[in-house]
């Protein structure tokens, strides 16, 4: 029976820790509501406007009389590719649609016809329900006596390509990565130091606490730029993610970015904790909710309007939407500003105040 | 602005909670000197060199190391401190000379000039050989030794040397111990914390002070301790016959045949009682009480439960 012994030692431990067993107990508990709360009750709704370049010249005019009203009054029509995806980026629509030059011509002679749809890089869920009504709409209401099937829907990333959910989930999952690399790496480099005392050697030195955070958050920042340059090598060889030489930079600015917004909380939060063990979990119990929570794996825009405002508590949800549309439909600063300064404010905030707040948490 | 006192420390106190770790002790140690700081685990002797290296913040008393206010001048004070704690500062994947270069970086110290000064205490410990060496390769001995010069290296004014010989064998606390008479000799300030009596002895500090329940309950030089403790002299002496034990005035602590070691409250009467005797004495000396007898005295008398393990037999012969 030593085999008890050893598991009733390693639990007793275990429940030594106050904070260690605070922290196992709301990790589930979190988990569990915000995974049962951020689905969309009934399937969720799927509004907003939809988007449309014509390269076909009939088909304006054509579509705005035959259309009804409320059809009508949620299209939006662009003159160039581009103009369609600045809308897509900025949000206005959720859906492209782009009408081939043929269209017109096709639907008439009851010729196959395919037209290319966009899907939001927010929110492609919606994109992929809104694609099928699309094609419901342009197919029979659009042209009179038009066999079944004749329109039909291609769901394309910006630069033509096919488009599958992983798109979706690629952008933010690199940004995840990285800042779970950084945490984890934070975790070590604090506690563990702490525990072995050496911590202890570097605060004894006439070096500033300041000093120490931020050389602990470069250092943190650099293994953050390795695993980015992992990321995207894999993202790009495995899952064809295209990178043009601009988003390529922007998507590294912005992996930085994100592992910097969230050193601050990360050094706050293990520079309080005693141990290796309970700042691991303490760390999980705020990285593993804000996967489901930023966006990453399911879009913000589908889940219930409190969950809504609760996402975007999180760094990672402006990581994830700015690298998302900066790898799915190749926009730039214009579009992705507004995440930037979001994401520089963190890190300003939470670098600063783990400054600050670093002598007294280290300090008995 | 350097005072002639490296450290001043007037009522400093130390909470955690309810618990009082330090409790209001005070002291002073001038340049130069060597001052240990005594007490059983828990005494609150390492808590006291927490706050002295700013690791910790007192919860009230005046500090001042080196000239500077540690509170208001907590830089300057680390400037001019170095610290070997129980654990040993060093990093396992660094090699030794990494982590000497690397932590007198910290002090503002060129790699060149922290590399001359590392190759002087290295070959003074005879490691010099092993300074590419990882730490996590090294035994405790060499690590402790590494960690010395790692906290000298920076020429710090003060060093706090915080049980430095814990966990070690004892060829390499000899090391350890006579090195650290050598920096008092150099000049360097040195506070010093054990519970190992036997060492503090050995090395002759020039001040003690004794902690217990996070209180200073004695301080001063080795023989003013002493002296001020002492309630009965020790006398040891062999005779050619065995002395009837009602003739002799004292505490008989050991008689074996002509040998006797008895306390004595007057030595003086004691003397008188013997030459009444008309015996013949082949040797006599009195033993002054040992450090530990003071130590143990002093914790017994605070209600604290000291080890009787802890016991040295080392008695200074003074005649």
């Amino acid at each position: 029976m030593r085999l008890w012994d050893i598991a009733w030692k390693d639990l007793k431990t275990f429940l030594r820790g106050r904070t260690r067993v605070v922290f196992s107990i709301l990790m589930p508990i979190i988990l569990m509501i915000m995974l049962g709360f951020i689905f969309p009750k009934a399937g969720g709704s799927y509004g907003g406007s939809i988007g449309v370049y014509s390269k076909d010249l009939i088909f304006n005019s054509k579509v705005e009389k035959s259309l009804s009203n409320t059809a009508a009054s949620k299209m939006i029509f662009y003159n160039s590719r581009q103009d369609l995806i600045n809308a897509l980026a900025s949000g206005k629509i959720v859906i492209g649609a782009i009408i081939p030059k043929d269209f017109s011509l096709s639907v008439a002679l009851n010729r196959s016809v395919a037209m290319d749809v966009i899907p939001s890089p927010a929110n492609p869920q919606a994109g992929i329900m809104m694609s099928q009504m699309l094609v419901g709409v342009f197919g029979s209401e659009g042209t009179k006596n038009t066999k079944r099937n004749v329109v039909k829907s291609k769901l394309v990333n910006a630069d033509g390509t096919a488009f599958n959910y992983y798109d979706f989930t690629v952008p933010g999952l690199m940004a995840m990565i990285a800042i779970m690399s950084v945490m984890t790496g934070l975790a070590s480099s604090i506690t563990r130091e702490r525990e072995l005392g050496t911590l202890d050697g570097i605060m004894v030195t006439p070096i500033s606490r300041g000093s120490i955070v931020i050389g602990k958050i470069l250092a943190q920042s650099i293994r953050g730029i390795a695993t980015a340059m992992v990321i995207l090598v894999v993202s790009w060889l495995f899952f064809g993610v295209k990178f043009t030489g601009t988003s390529l930079l922007w998507t590294i600015f912005l992996l930085l970015l994100s592992t910097f917004s969230f050193i601050g909380v990360g050094v706050m939060f293990t520079a309080a904790m005693k141990d290796q063990e309970t700042a691991m979990i303490s760390m999980t119990t705020i990285t593993f909710p804000m996967m489901f929570f930023s966006g990453v794996f399911f879009p913000i825009q589908q889940m219930p309007k409190i969950m809504q405002y609760i996402a975007y508590i999180f760094p990672l949800t402006y990581a994830a939407d700015a690298l998302r549309k900066v790898i799915t439909l190749n926009v730039g600063w214009n579009f992705i500003w507004m995440d930037v300064v979001v994401l520089i404010c963190f890190t300003v905030v939470t670098s600063a105040i783990a400054t600050v707040s670093f002598q007294k948490l280290t300090q008995d | 602005m350097n005072t002639k006192k490296a450290i001043v420390v007037k009522g400093l106190k130390k909470y955690f909670k309810k618990v009082k770790a330090v409790d209001g002790i005070s002291f002073e140690v001038k340049y130069g000197e060597l001052f240990a700081l005594l007490g059983q685990n828990g005494a609150g002797k390492s808590t006291t060199i927490r706050v002295l290296t700013n690791l910790a913040v007192p919860t009230d008393g005046y500090i001042e190391v080196a000239g500077y206010d540690l509170l208001k001048d907590p830089t300057n004070v680390r400037r001019n401190i170095g610290l070997v704690a129980e654990k040993v500062i060093l990093y396992n994947d660094l090699t030794a000379m990494e982590n000497i270069k690397f932590f007198s970086r910290l002090y503002g110290i060129k790699d060149s000039i922290s590399e001359e000064r590392a190759k002087e205490f290295l070959k003074l410990f005879d490691i010099w050989t092993f300074k590419d060496m990882l730490i996590s390769k090294m035994s405790t001995g060499m690590r402790q030794k590494v960690n010395l010069a790692r906290a000298l290296v920076p020429d710090p004014k003060i060093i706090f040397l915080d049980e430095p010989t814990l966990g070690l064998d004892p060829v390499s606390t000899k090391h350890i111990r006579d090195f650290i008479v050598g920096l008092r000799e150099e000049g360097r300030t040195i506070v010093y914390t054990t519970h190992v009596l036997h060492d503090v002895e050995l090395m002759n500090v020039d001040e003690v002070a004794i902690m217990s329940e996070g209180k200073i309950i004695s301080k001063g030089t080795l023989k003013e301790i002493k002296k001020h403790f002492k309630k009965a002299e020790i006398v040891e002496m062999e005779t050619d016959e065995t002395l009837a034990k009602d003739k002799i005035k004292g505490k008989i602590l050991i008689q074996e045949g002509g040998y006797l070691k008895v306390e004595v409250e007057d030595i003086g009467e004691f003397l008188r009682d013997v030459a009444k005797l008309n015996i013949q004495i082949r040797s006599f000396k009195t033993l002054e009480p040992s450090l530990e007898d003071v130590y143990v005295e002093l914790s017994e008398g605070s209600d604290n439960n000291v080890e009787k393990g802890m016991r040295n037999t080392l008695n200074e012969e003074v005649k």
